[in-house]
């Protein structure tokens, strides 16, 4: 032992050095950086879920998206030919509402010429009678006697040429 | 042939540079040789007490010892303290080792390698460190000369156990052969005893992390298998009486790889780093300039490899000794 150097009070000195030196690197060296490493492990870990679970959310809103477009764009269509739909089925029963009205008036003018004319002949026949039996009082040089049976004379007649005039 | 040699070494401006270079060193190592001629190297199998006078115990080997534990404690500290979750420079060094360390000890001993890690890790770095301390120029070289005591057997007694080098070839110099150790430099000045010595190159060291390691070897197999542990050791177990005493043999068997463990594990490390420091001196001694530099390459791979071997071993062993031996031989 001692030819090569070994000495019992070196040797345990040693000893003791390096469990210390165990003591002291695991105290300050290997606890901090594993639970470091550990840590940082950790969170490398979570972020990468996280990340992954943004993309995910991207994804899904992208796909949402698209979806409320291609809704929204159909709802746009309905709407449209909907409201082309409307649009026509108002023309057609404001035109309808118009023909029936030009109608309406058309035949009310109808009638109220027709009354007209029937009123301007039954003026006429007055007069023409009136005329008449003054024309006939003239050339007889007197006055009839009977007015009233006169008129209704004449007003017989009328109404007979008028009905043969037809 | 001559041509293309006349090429390599004369055809860039890059190229006579560096041969001026390498042939410059070439003579300057000849022509010390013979100008100012060096002492051969000095070789010591121990460390040596630092003050003639002052303690025993206080070696050259245990002042370089105190400086390996400053410098680990002080990574250790600055590590710790200035420690951050994104790291930088020293942090990003450390984490690489020991996240290396423990892959390595998570490999060999998968669940305890929590358990295990602080004692492989601290023997990595710590006989790394030590086996590289003795590379640093000044390591071996710079020392005092001890004024050798007059009387002839106090003389004897400090050239005892020591390698003498005399013309290149080594020799151990026993007591009785010590006189006619032919006279080197040491002698004129009185001994030389450097200032550091790389602590894996004493005995002491290597010895003390061997037996701390086998006996914590013996401590982990008795908490993982309780008292079953020295079943290995003391087995007399068999069908019949030729296996019991079979068994019996293996048992001392294993009782003797114990010892030969420590043995072994002292000697493999302090051999490779003493026989390198031994080569280093050697080389520089021979030839001053250039020869060195491939050797010394070589002895930063074996520090490193003996450092990892050291560790390894340590490792299997702790591992080995969690694992029941009887068991598995009952199951056959």
């Amino acid at each position: 032992m001692d030819a090569l150097g070994i000495e019992w009070s070196l040797l345990l000195a040693q000893i003791v050095n390096f469990l210390l030196l165990i003591v002291l690197l695991r105290m300050f060296l290997y606890q901090p950086v594993l639970n470091m490493l550990n840590a940082r492990k950790e969170r490398i870990a979570q972020s990468m879920k996280d990340a992954e679970r943004v993309s995910a959310a991207a994804r899904e809103a992208e796909q949402e998206k698209a979806k409320v477009l291609e809704q929204a764009r159909r709802e746009a269509q309905e709407i449209r030919a909907q409201a082309t739909r409307d649009a026509e089925k108002i023309a057609q029963e404001v035109r309808g509402r118009a023909d029936l009205e030009a109608t309406d008036i058309r035949m009310k003018a109808q009638v109220d010429a027709a009354r007209q004319i029937e009123l301007a002949l039954a003026d006429a026949n007055k007069q023409i009678a009136d005329l008449a039996i003054l024309a006939t009082e003239k050339l007889l040089g007197r006055e009839l006697a009977d007015k009233a049976e006169q008129k209704r004379f004449v007003a017989e007649f009328l109404a007979d040429a008028g009905s043969k005039g037809k | 042939m001559g041509k293309k040699l006349v090429e390599l070494l004369w055809s860039t401006q890059q190229r006579k540079t560096w041969t001026i270079i390498l042939g410059g060193l070439f003579v300057a190592s000849l022509l010390i040789r013979f100008i100012s001629p060096v002492p051969p190297p000095h070789v010591a199998l121990s460390g040596e007490p630092l003050f003639s006078a002052g303690p025993k115990w206080f070696t050259n080997s245990v002042l370089t010892t105190l400086i390996v534990d400053i410098i680990l404690l002080v990574l250790a500290l600055s590590v710790r303290f200035g420690i951050k979750e994104i790291p930088t420079g020293l942090q990003n060094v450390m984490e690489t080792v020991i996240e290396a360390l423990y892959g390595l000890a998570e490999s060999v001993a998968g669940k305890n390698a929590l358990k295990f890690f602080p004692w492989v890790a601290t023997i990595f770095l710590f006989v790394i460190i030590s086996n590289w301390s003795g590379m640093i120029p000044g390591v071996g070289s710079i020392g005092f000369y001890h004024p050798v005591k007059e009387h002839g057997d106090e003389h004897a007694s400090l050239l005892d156990n020591q390698l003498a080098m005399v013309g290149g070839n080594i020799l151990l110099s026993a007591p009785e052969s010590a006189q006619t150790v032919p006279a080197s430099a040491e002698s004129e000045k009185g001994k030389f005893i450097p200032l550091f010595r790389a602590p894996s190159a004493d005995l002491n060291v290597t010895f003390a992390i061997a037996l701390a390691t086998m006996v914590m070897v013996q401590i982990w197999g008795v908490r993982h298998l309780g008292g079953s542990y020295f079943n290995k050791f003391f087995n007399f177990r068999g069908p019949n009486g030729f296996m019991k005493g079979i068994n019996g043999f293996v048992g001392i068997l294993e009782l003797i790889s114990e010892v030969a463990r420590i043995i072994a594990f002292g000697f493999r490390l302090f051999g490779n780093v003493f026989a390198g420091e031994i080569v280093l001196a050697t080389m520089a001694f021979l030839v001053a300039f250039l020869l060195p530099v491939p050797f010394y390459v070589l002895e930063v791979f074996v520090g490193f490899v003996q450092a990892l071997v050291f560790m390894m071993l340590a490792l299997v062993f702790f591992q080995m000794s969690t694992i029941s031996h009887g068991s598995h031989d009952e199951h056959h």
